[in-house]
């Protein structure tokens, strides 16, 4: 390894090992929270040398939900093999791997149980740190991997099937919570929306594709707490679609979709806005799977360009779960922390650390 | 240090379980039966054990490890380690099922063994075993099923047995009730990895090994398909796209 001009912290690890970490430190990413099994060699922070994911959707779309016991089963039969893949497709020895993050948590512990496991066994086996990485961290961290010019302070706007927030990065491992759902996370209400309408699940693509058909001003479904303060509320607007399509049974799928999605787009652009104004964001980071939905996208970025704001869409691939995004946050966590103790485990309902 | 070594991860019940051996027998050895820390404990207890018996993990010619039946999260984490170090290390692994783990040791009983593991929700996992010259032989495929189920299978075998495991001492009124037969002693009612390491030597020797992407659990049960709406919040799932 290399030494850095800007004597970069170090990290030891037990007590044989000092661990620079600089631009060509190599980070094995791993990632089994929920559906997807992932793995990627990330050099620097944001450098992807490989990047990996396999999808388990097909195994869950049956149940309309991703089953914890089958995510598991299906994470420790497919973890080997796609790390080897990813370190392949790196085109470096293994010998160059100088850390492994994972992700510790939030999601399914039975899940997260097989990775950290993994990524603990192989740190301890190649003799470097292990990093315990925080899933939503890791989602914020994706936006640098793609656009390394972004600039504090920034507003992200994290949207998934698990959560709606809206959070201030004022710097590395600096957050302020600024927003949140009071009820259901928009990804679900999607999720929700989708399975009643019968068009399937995952319930945002359905939606988003469906909706390419319809008039997004057919009904007016309500704009909850519009214009009231930064949090979020979605199982309202969830509820009046409901309602419409008992009482109107031969209503459009198509518009329904349409218009429930730009009720919900509305809201989720218009606070970000808002939150972006108020902290004087330079710049407006969207970030989670809902992150892929086309009007979103479309909004958001129109919204940035209205304000005269750097914002930042991730790619489509970036949107879903990943593991260079796990390696990329791992790698400033080495930095800022240094390793994790090997006899952490992981933490189902994990959450970030916000800033009072 | 010569001949073949190999590493022994035990997580599949309550218990965590490592050891480390070979020909000369089981050099180390770590156990702890705290329930559900078996992702904390487990790899500080293979550094634990491989330095106190002053083996590097460089040497070790495999690993073994417990593929069960039993607790399905705790089974995971020693199979996901076990996987991660044969493959990283290059070296082959071994599956040995929990219940043959609980039997061995109770070979020079003279008795038919009756191994039971409490798989939970008033059910669990057993295999009966004859005492043969060096070792035991199984005689029924792993099962799974309620106390009655289990009752109804060992009395048609009509034996004096001796039940060994942690299902045999939670359902001992039962059991008693109607069976003849002794009651192995607690330390042994969960499977070790002691056992394991003398086992896995044997089959090492014959080459009766597989890769690690070829190991396969042993759950005997169907994945519950129940949708956790509430684990699945607190995920940070990707169902909104
Ligand atoms: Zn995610």
């Amino acid at each position: 390894m290399t030494m850095s001009a800007d004597a970069a912290p170090t990290a030891s690890v037990g007590s044989s090992k000092v661990v620079l970490v600089d631009s060509s430190t190599v980070v094995l990413g791993i990632e089994t929270s929920c559906d997807e099994t992932a793995a990627a060699l990330v050099m620097g922070g944001d450098d992807v040398l490989s990047s990996v994911v396999s999808t388990q959707v097909d195994l869950h779309a049956q149940y309309g939900g991703v089953v914890p016991e089958i995510a598991s089963r299906a994470h420790l039969e497919l973890l080997n093999p796609i790390i080897a893949r990813a370190i392949v497709e790196a085109g470096v020895p293994e010998q160059r791997i100088d850390a492994v993050a994972c992700t510790v948590g939030p999601g399914l512990i039975g899940a997260l149980l097989v990775g950290v496991s993994a990524a603990k066994a192989l740190a301890l086996v190649w003799d470097v740190p292990f990093i315990g990485v925080n899933h939503h961290e890791a989602h914020l961290y994706s936006a640098f991997l793609e656009d390394p010019t972004l600039e504090f302070p920034l507003v992200a706007l994290i949207v998934s099937g698990g959560h709606t927030m809206l959070i201030e990065m004022q710097g590395h491992g600096r957050y302020r919570l600024l927003g949140r759902t009071i009820d259901d996370a928009a990804g679900e209400a999607f999720d929700k929306v989708a399975r009643f309408l019968d068009l399937g699940y995952p319930g945002g693509p359905a939606i988003d594709r469906v909706a390419l058909h319809g008039d997004p001003e057919a009904i007016r479904f309500p704009r909850a707490m519009l214009h009231d303060g930064l949090d979020f509320s979605f199982s309202g607007v969830k509820t009046s679609v409901i309602n419409h399509v008992r009482k109107h049974p031969d209503v459009s799928a198509a518009d329904v979709a349409a218009s429930f999605q730009a009720a919900v787009v509305d809201v989720l652009v218009a606070k970000a806005r808002r939150a972006a104004d108020q902290v004087g964001a330079k710049g407006l980071v969207l970030g989670g799977g809902v992150a892929a939905n086309s009007l979103l996208r479309e909004q958001f970025l129109a919204a940035c360009v209205d304000d005269g704001r750097h914002g930042f869409l991730p790619s489509r691939a970036m949107c879903t779960d990943n593991a260079a995004m796990i390696a990329s946050a791992g790698w400033h966590r080495l930095r800022s922390d240094g390793p994790t103790p090997l006899d952490a485990g992981a933490v189902p309902n994990l959450r970030l650390d916000f800033l009072p | 240090m010569g001949g073949v070594l190999i590493l022994g991860i035990e997580t599949a019940t309550a218990q965590v379980s490592v050891a480390i051996g070979g020909h000369e027998g089981v050099l180390g050895l770590f156990e702890v039966c705290r329930g559900r820390r078996h992702a904390e404990t487990l790899i500080p207890a293979i550094e634990f054990v491989c330095r106190q018996a002053e083996i590097d993990l460089d040497e070790i010619s495999a690993v073994a490890v417990d593929v069960g039946p039993g607790l399905v999260t705790g089974m995971r984490v020693g199979l996901a380690a076990g996987k991660a170090i044969a493959q990283a290390r290059r070296v082959p692994m071994i599956g040995i099922s929990s219940l043959d783990l609980l039997a061995f040791p109770l070979r020079h009983g003279g008795r038919p063994v009756a191994a039971i593991i409490d798989a939970r929700k008033g059910e669990v996992f057993w295999a009966c075993y004859l005492p043969v010259p060096g070792g035991v032989q199984r005689i029924s495929e792993p099962a799974v099923g309620s106390i009655d189920d289990l009752v109804a299978d060992l009395m048609a075998r009509g034996n004096d047995m001796l039940f060994v495991g942690d299902g045999a001492l939670r359902y001992r009124e039962q059991l008693a009730e109607w069976l003849r037969g002794d009651f192995a002693e607690q330390f042994l009612a969960h499977p070790s990895s002691a056992p394991l390491v003398q086992l896995a030597h044997a089959k090492a020797l014959r080459e009766e090994w597989v890769n690690p992407w070829e190991i396969q659990p042993l759950y005997l049960r169907a994945p519950d398909a129940e949708i956790n709406w509430s684990t699945r919040r607190t995920a940070a799932g990707t169902g909104g796209a």
